[in-house]
């Protein structure tokens, strides 16, 4: 290999794009060849100073909010592509008040005939469009407070039960806050937890029967949902988080309980 | 009877709209900002790709999501800068013109690691459109090589070369900034 082919081929074996062959051969190009090495460790370099999430622009709430309510408006395609978007029968003041709402409840309609009619998957849609709703209509949080003693108590009152409320900011999943939310016909309590820029919903109420922790996970269209059973209650944790972090985090949760 | 028979699968749609595309709208909204550079004409066109993918959604035949809005939002910010900085932006990238791979100066590892958050940034403004987006889509956003080949609708191997080209330039700009800097400034 020489020296050209190896400034690009290094570029593939850094980012793990590479079949083992090429990879081994890349590798030994750069263990022999001094201004390989160093251009080898100058990118290697150079590839996690870009990692910074600092260098990741996040999409302003406002716009979020705009494309959401411009969606279900905007006009059907010439073709009839889209004949009547739900302006024909729904009323015009929840048109945009609750549109993921109208989501969830479709969910419930469409579900059954398409993936089946397991109870968990028709749950996993409807947390999914809580967690979505709950970051798109500005109304993440009810009570925001990075303390559980004051996170748990507001739940008192507002609910027929009290959930397990933990801070897991030392294991980097500091709690931010919590809402009144309804999932499978009945109030739940929404723990608000965020990893890096990630937010993650925890929805909680009581188990109807077993109490046995059965962890499962799912992907809901890019985002992540893990369902546990912990201390009695139903516990599902969604965000867009990566599987493996989700993961982590579902297992703190489940070691509280 | 007949209007609520094919209602369902279009509202069914919709909720697929929101549930696949929405969830990316963070990426969408960085590559747009790295290509155009500013925060107002980042959200118009981030706007404008999500409505244009939201007809084109029945298009949409699985894949990744992420790819297919992200390929939407590439060709609408391109289309922007055309028509808004049209004759200072190249039409046509020219894989031979912007730098070649084994370039003269030699690369330190430790010149990349002491350039601040700023000095990066700026290095990465200076880049051409097509070297930026390929480090955005790989380092900041980790796309796969076949994503951002579908993305940029060029081969794999073409990502590879320009990625490998792309962060020699900001290497290169950023090694040179901070020799720069050890100069010390005349008075």
């Amino acid at each position: 290999m020489n020296c050209d082919d190896a400034r690009v081929l290094m570029h593939g074996q850094l980012d793990g794009e590479l079949d083992l062959a090429a990879d081994l051969e890349v590798q030994r190009h750069i263990d022999e060849c001094p201004r390989c090495a160093s251009e080898y460790a100058a990118m290697r370099a150079m590839r996690a100073r870009l990692k910074d999430e600092a260098f990741r622009f996040e999409a302003p709430a406002a716009l979020k909010e705009r494309i959401r309510r411009a969606i279900p408006a905007s006009p059907p395609s010439q073709a009839g592509a889209y004949p009547s978007r739900r302006g024909r029968w729904v009323p015009r003041a929840i048109r945009f008040a609750v549109p993921m709402a109208i989501g969830a409840m479709l969910a419930l309609i469409v579900a059954p005939r398409t993936i089946g009619p397991g109870l968990n998957q028709r749950l996993a849609s409807e947390v999914v469009a809580s967690h979505v709703r709950s970051l798109m209509a500005s109304h993440l949080m009810d009570v925001a407070s990075t303390d559980q003693h004051t996170v748990k108590p507001w739940f008192n009152g507002k609910l027929d039960f009290s959930p397990p409320v933990n801070d897991f900011a030392k294991d980097g999943f500091p709690l931010v806050g919590g809402r009144l939310d309804y999932i499978d016909g009945r109030q739940v309590a929404a723990l608000v937890y965020q990893h890096g820029k990630h937010v993650i919903n925890v929805f909680m109420w009581p188990t109807a029967g077993d109490t046995t922790s059965a962890e499962k996970i799912e992907t809901e269209h890019g985002y992540n949902v893990d369902q546990l059973t912990v201390a009695g209650m139903n516990c599902w944790v969604v965000s867009d988080l990566n599987q493996q972090e989700l993961d982590r985090f579902a297992r703190l949760i489940r070691a509280k309980g | 009877m007949g209007g609520r028979e094919t209602r369902l699968p279009d509202e069914s749609k919709a909720v697929d709209f929101d549930r696949t595309f929405i969830p990316h709208m963070d990426a969408a909204y960085n590559l747009a900002r790295w290509l155009v550079r500013d925060d107002h004409d980042a959200q118009d066109v981030v706007q404008d790709a999500y409505l244009r993918a939201f007809r084109f959604a029945a298009g949409f035949r699985g894949g990744d999501p992420r790819a297919w809005i992200l390929a939407i939002v590439r060709n609408t910010a391109f289309t922007w800068l055309k028509r808004n900085r049209g004759p200072d932006s190249p039409t046509e990238f020219d894989e031979k013109l912007h730098g070649g791979v084994g370039e003269e100066s030699g690369l330190e590892a430790d010149a990349v690691r002491k350039a601040d958050g700023a000095m990066i940034r700026a290095a990465l403004d200076e880049l051409t459109d097509e070297f930026r987006e390929v480090i955005l889509m790989r380092d900041i956003e980790g796309l796969s090589y076949k994503e951002i080949a579908d993305v940029a609708e060029v081969p794999i191997g073409t990502v590879m070369s320009r990625l490998a080209r792309a962060r020699g330039k900001l290497a290169r700009l950023l090694q040179h900034q901070i020799a720069q800097e050890r100069i010390p400034k005349e008075r």
